[in-house]
């Protein structure tokens, strides 16, 4: 059988329509380039303040899934709300950040003036910022490279700013896709501390990842796979109806179960 | 549309360039060695040019307009004039025999005035006065054009000449663009020429340079993607660029307009203020081309497979370097299609007519249609994008 197999329980499913207030609701979401259907018809939802991971291999849709809650993808067919907003979102844009795959940061600014741009263009104020920066700096440990330009950094440190540039104007809502690729260890304990410091504040955090260690710290595990959600829920859930000790054999045992 | 967010946007640009010494080193010494290099291989005068005159004028009530004008040649060394020919030479064939020594290249060229010159000159200054469109009067010149720079030298020399005269004696500068069969006509110095062409080019270069690199960059580092999820508008982001842009090339024009007028004693005549808004609007127009190109190339290599596309039409037929009307019929539509002649055009009625907006009005207006266009067209393309 094709379908989606959700192993773990977590959640209702809300019925297509139903007003609720989940962060994030996905309903039927598609969306289809050319003869490749990169998201086939996903359902989800987020809740406030929930750390959610989507895994999966490439090709899976992740990516093409955040890109359409952000609004840089139009979907080809179903729904998705972010903070009760239809995206592509015309209004509360500035309510969510966002970290693309790629540093899609400006090599040739540096850490201070790609942070201040952001800041910028979402409004902020002067002193609002600087408190700001001096925070995300920190986080980061990029202090000292306030005024490097971003090309002088290794990629590690790019993909800092990157996170930092997402989250300069202190979002509700933050995707993040593929956040901690090319960090070193100790600096990605660094960020997962960062990432639960943000949910007891009440933010709510998409992210990819491609790490299954990683994919354990969530809250919530959507294991993705051609487009489709296979499995989904708690971590320890997850790995309990696949009767895997880790993830990865879970993630396997869903994928062979989804039949494709 | 904000401006806090527009003007976000151009100082990321302008600091963007600031970082990159090289390019903003640049975007200064380019618009100098490019003055410098037409200043001087242009500007360089060609002197004791032989040449014929054959003057079958009959005159005009006792003016005889055409003998002016050959004093006033005769008053300065550009051209040698080894022969007169008047209607007493008729029987031999004063014409014929003139372009025998061109063709046996003893001489460059043969410079005929008919018989109605006078005439034809007075009336056409009469029709100006009224304010009626004025019919040219005509001077034939025969010319060996082997050596371009000795064949402008003689239509420059010969049309200044006509127009010392006809300033001198009737005070009045015929608005009539310059045509190698016309009397009338700047006769302004080439680097006088040169100066607004070379602001014009040097603006649509690097505007377009910048911008259709800058976008190629941004769009294939995402960039432009994430910009697209923050709340700046594509009006914004579209705007802040051309802001950016427009004012390199003010700057430009600026160093250009320095070096021109320090270096080479360029003449400005009319409102500096209102050449360099046209070079703006030129600057922003083309920050919108390159934009929309920019959609068009994957990276910066496919980019700069749009310069000459789009650079060499406009260098060879907007008017920079050859007058439009020395562009073949044919090729006349692309030219009246080219922004840059628009530019060139007003920019240099403004520097060396010393028209103001009144005759200008035409040449802006296209540019400002230009830029809105373009503008709105960039904007519309990034709304589609997502």
């Amino acid at each position: 059988m094709t379908g989606r197999g959700h192993a773990g329980g977590f959640g209702d499913k809300p019925k297509s329509g139903r007003k609720d207030d989940a962060t994030i609701r996905i309903e039927k979401l598609r969306k289809v380039f050319g003869d490749l259907v990169a998201v086939a018809g996903l359902d989800l939802r987020v809740e406030k303040g929930v750390l959610y991971g989507m895994i999966g291999p490439n090709g899976s849709g992740k990516t093409t899934t955040i890109r359409m809650l952000v609004g840089l993808a139009r979907p080809t067919g179903g729904k998705a709300w972010v903070l009760g907003e239809e995206v592509p979102m015309r209004r509360g844009v500035e309510r969510i950040g966002y970290m693309p795959q790629e540093m899609a940061i400006y090599t040739d600014l540096t850490v201070h003036e790609n942070l201040e741009l952001f800041s910028q263009l979402y409004s902020m104020d002067d002193a609002a910022f600087r408190e700001r920066e001096k925070e995300l700096l920190g986080m980061i440990d990029l202090g000292d490279r306030r005024d490097s330009l971003v090309s002088q950094l290794s990629g590690g440190m790019r993909h800092r700013v990157s996170l930092a540039c997402a989250l300069v104007h202190d979002p509700e809502v933050v995707f993040l896709d593929e956040p901690t690729v090319g960090v070193d260890p100790e600096l990605r304990a660094g960020f997962w501390r960062y990432f639960a410091e943000l949910k007891e504040r009440g933010k709510t955090i998409v992210l990819t990842t491609h790490y299954m260690d990683e994919a354990t710290r969530c809250d919530i595990v959507g294991m993705m796979r051609l487009g489709e959600l296979i499995a989904e829920g708690t971590p320890a859930q997850l790995m309990d109806g696949a009767s895997a000790s880790n993830l990865e054999d879970a993630f396997m045992q869903y994928a062979r179960r989804s039949g494709r | 549309m904000r401006i806090d967010r527009t003007l976000a946007i151009s100082r990321k640009v302008l600091r963007s360039l600031k970082h990159d010494r090289r390019t903003a080193g640049f975007l200064v010494l380019m618009p100098l060695f490019m003055i410098a290099i037409f200043g001087y291989a242009f500007g360089g005068s060609v002197r004791e040019v032989p040449v014929y005159i054959v003057n079958l004028d009959e005159g005009f009530n006792g003016t005889m307009v055409s003998d002016m004008v050959i004093d006033d040649l005769r008053s300065r060394d550009v051209l040698k004039i080894v022969e007169v020919l008047g209607p007493e030479d008729l029987a031999a064939d004063p014409v014929g025999t003139s372009i025998d020594k061109v063709e046996r290249a003893e001489i460059w060229a043969a410079i005929v005035f008919d018989e109605n010159f006078s005439a034809d000159a007075m009336g056409a200054l009469a029709s100006l006065r009224a304010g009626l469109p004025a019919v040219p009067a005509s001077i034939e010149i025969h010319m060996d054009a082997t050596n371009p720079n000795v064949a402008q030298a003689v239509t420059a020399e010969l049309l200044r000449a006509v127009q010392t005269v006809t300033v001198g004696e009737w005070h009045l500068v015929p608005p009539i663009a310059l045509e190698q069969d016309l009397v009338y006509g700047e006769g302004a110095e080439f680097i006088d020429f040169f100066a607004p062409g070379v602001m014009g080019l040097a603006a649509m270069m690097v505007t377009f340079m910048l911008s259709i690199i800058s976008f190629v960059h941004e769009r294939a580092t995402g960039t432009l993607d994430r910009l697209l999820t923050t709340p700046v508008t594509e009006g914004e982001i579209v705007c802040g660029y051309a802001a950016a842009l427009g004012l390199v090339a003010l700057i430009q024009s600026t160093i250009i307009l320095s070096a021109a007028v320090l270096l080479f004693q360029v003449h400005v005549e009319g409102n500096i203020l209102l050449a360099l808004m046209i070079i703006f609007l030129l600057g922003i127009g083309n920050q919108g081309l390159g934009f929309l190109l920019s959609s068009n190339a994957k990276n910066e290599f496919q980019a700069v497979q749009f310069m000459p596309i789009v650079l060499f039409p406009s260098i060879l037929l907007a008017g920079v370097f050859w007058p439009l009307e020395a562009v073949p019929d044919f090729l006349r539509p692309v030219s009246y299609f080219i922004p840059l002649t628009y530019a060139v055009d007003g920019a240099r009625s403004v520097m060396i007519r010393g028209w103001g907006l009144g005759e200008v009005w035409f040449q802006v207006l296209v540019l400002i249609l230009f830029a809105a266009i373009m503008l709105l067209l960039s904007a519309y393309s990034l709304k589609k994008r997502r």
